[in-house]
């Protein structure tokens, strides 16, 4: 049975990316959404680039969500449209350029680097100055939000301590001494008591993805922003 | 002897332990066993974290449920919103086939499995129906001769098997009877404290929350603020220094209703460690006993 063009894509890039490839789907007839790992986007564009001779970039859409940037390379892929997805966090600021590979990318890749101040690496002319003036100040880039994930400040201590440690309300070395005068334990015996428990709950709220929606550093063990 | 599984939340044993060390010397005087769960967490907090994702906060109130389940113990609650949270994901995960089943595939793989067979309680309810006021009365030793103005906490009106959602607070008020004291009819004991719209604007929580109830407390003659919920004494004690800011004098102690009964059962105010509250509780204490 003939192999449909959409899933001719979606093969030729898991054949070039391997388990880089986080998700693809067709959205209707012709039009393919693919999400890779930023380190292997370029292994995946020599991939399509080798495998269709009909090949164009159409544009590259740029999103700030806060918290992370979102690029999306659209490309013309024999009478089908095919988008990258490639999510960089916020904390890496910069945007590798392809244009060595399709040269339509350098004036857009320009274009997201002023509005939304990001630093661009292997481009040929990676300085600021394209639709907006040289000397436009780096912390006031039209397009570029504050860095912040969906919780509003108040709730901020709430959501880290109760996903680092299980507890909302952290314990202090006075209340610890206070409880044992009382012949209380220190702390009840509470997740963070138990480092099975601590496994088990962090699992938990692994699987269920809170950590990426409130967006929670698993390594520091706080919250990405203030 | 009535048992179990006792679920302490986060702010009493943290922040307001001498509520804990009055709970356990109630229970031990009227002969409830409260077994601890280990390893338990957060229940999870009710305001915060069952906005931001249903299925994080169902899975962590199961997991919670869970550890009753092995105990074979229902839960109890010492605090207002561990009991709604738990109470409510008790059951959604009872009644709805499609969120316990989304549930158990995440504690599966923890070897972990909410069967749905224990129940919630909130303290007032175990000392009412288990004990009962006949109970309670007995244990009085030494009667708090107290103006209360009864703070019932917005939790406490969630009913899961029952229409009458004053059911709760009628238990709260009739067993705070008991011990002695003079309870304050003030006309906003269905206001909230404000304690959930700190999170969001901490003056709307101050002065058009807190501010209205102390303010009628404090006209109708109440000596002191008594709560159930944890929450709520917190939003009291720390409200109250907060309100100085905004040019507004309060001073009112504000007991936990544990505290009373430990009190009025005789338990020494020392043990108790009342020095911990952020009102002058001891204070208030102090003075009534050497009335008595």
């Amino acid at each position: 049975m003939a192999v449909s063009l959409e899933d001719d894509m979606v093969n030729c890039v898991r054949e070039g990316v391997g388990e880089n490839l986080v998700e693809a789907y067709k959205q209707r007839e012709r039009r393919i959404f693919v999400r890779v790992k930023p380190e292997a986007f370029r292994d995946a564009l020599y991939a399509i680039k080798k495998r269709y001779k009909m090949l164009r970039l159409i544009t590259i859409s740029a999103v700030d969500s806060g918290l992370d940037m979102e690029y999306l390379y659209h490309f013309h892929v024999e009478g089908a449209v095919l988008t990258f997805k490639v999510t960089k966090p916020r904390e890496d600021n910069t945007l590798e350029s392809i244009s060595d590979m399709f040269p339509a990318a350098n004036l857009i890749e320009r274009e997201i680097s002023d509005l939304f101040g990001v630093k661009l690496l292997n481009h040929p002319q990676p300085e600021h100055g394209l639709v907006l003036t040289k000397d436009w100040p780096d912390d006031k880039r039209p397009l570029r939000k504050t860095f912040e994930g969906i919780l509003p400040p108040q709730a901020r201590p709430v959501a880290e301590a109760l996903i680092s440690s299980g507890c909302v309300a952290p314990i202090s070395s006075f209340i610890q001494r206070k409880r044992e005068d009382a012949g209380l334990p220190k702390s009840p015996a509470f997740t963070f008591t138990d480092e099975d428990a601590m496994r088990e709950f962090h699992g938990i709220l692994r699987d269920v993805g809170l950590a990426e929606k409130t967006g929670f550093d698993w390594e520091k063990k706080r919250l990405r922003y203030k | 002897m009535v048992k179990y599984a006792l679920f302490l939340g986060c702010q009493i044993p943290m922040r307001l332990p001498s509520i804990e060390i009055a709970s356990r010397r109630v229970f031990n005087i009227l002969g409830l066993e409260a077994v601890d769960l280990l390893g338990y967490s957060c229940c999870p907090e009710p305001v915060v974290s069952r906005l931001l994702d249903e299925t994080a906060a169902l899975a962590t109130s199961a997991r919670n449920l869970t550890l009753a389940e092995d105990l074979g113990l229902d839960m109890l609650t010492l605090c207002n919103g561990c009991y709604e949270t738990l109470a409510e994901a008790n059951e959604a995960l009872k009644h709805d086939a499609e969120k316990r089943s989304k549930v158990n595939t995440i504690l599966r793989r923890y070897g972990r499995e909410y069967a749905g067979k224990v129940d919630v309680k909130h303290i007032v309810e175990a000392l009412y129906e288990d004990v009962g006021l006949n109970g309670i009365r007995k244990h009085v030793t030494k009667p708090l001769k107290i103006r209360a103005a009864l703070h019932y906490g917005c939790h406490l009106y969630r009913e899961y098997k029952a229409s009458d959602i004053m059911r709760k607070p009628n238990m709260m008020r009739e067993i705070a009877m008991q011990t002695g004291v003079d309870i304050i009819d003030y006309g906003l004991e269905r206001l909230c404290c404000g304690y959930p719209s700190m999170q969001a604007d901490e003056e709307f929580s101050l002065k058009h929350r807190l501010l209205p109830k102390l303010s009628r407390m404090r006209s109708k003659g109440a000596e002191t603020i008594l709560t159930i919920c944890p929450a709520c004494t917190i939003q009291f004690e720390i409200g109250q220094v907060m309100l100085r800011s905004y040019g507004f004098q309060f001073n009112m102690p504000c007991i936990n209703l544990m505290e009373l009964l430990a009190l009025s059962f005789g338990v020494p105010h020392r043990d108790l460690h009342l020095e911990l509250h952020r009102s002058p509780v001891q204070q208030l204490v102090q003075k009534v006993l050497r009335v008595s």
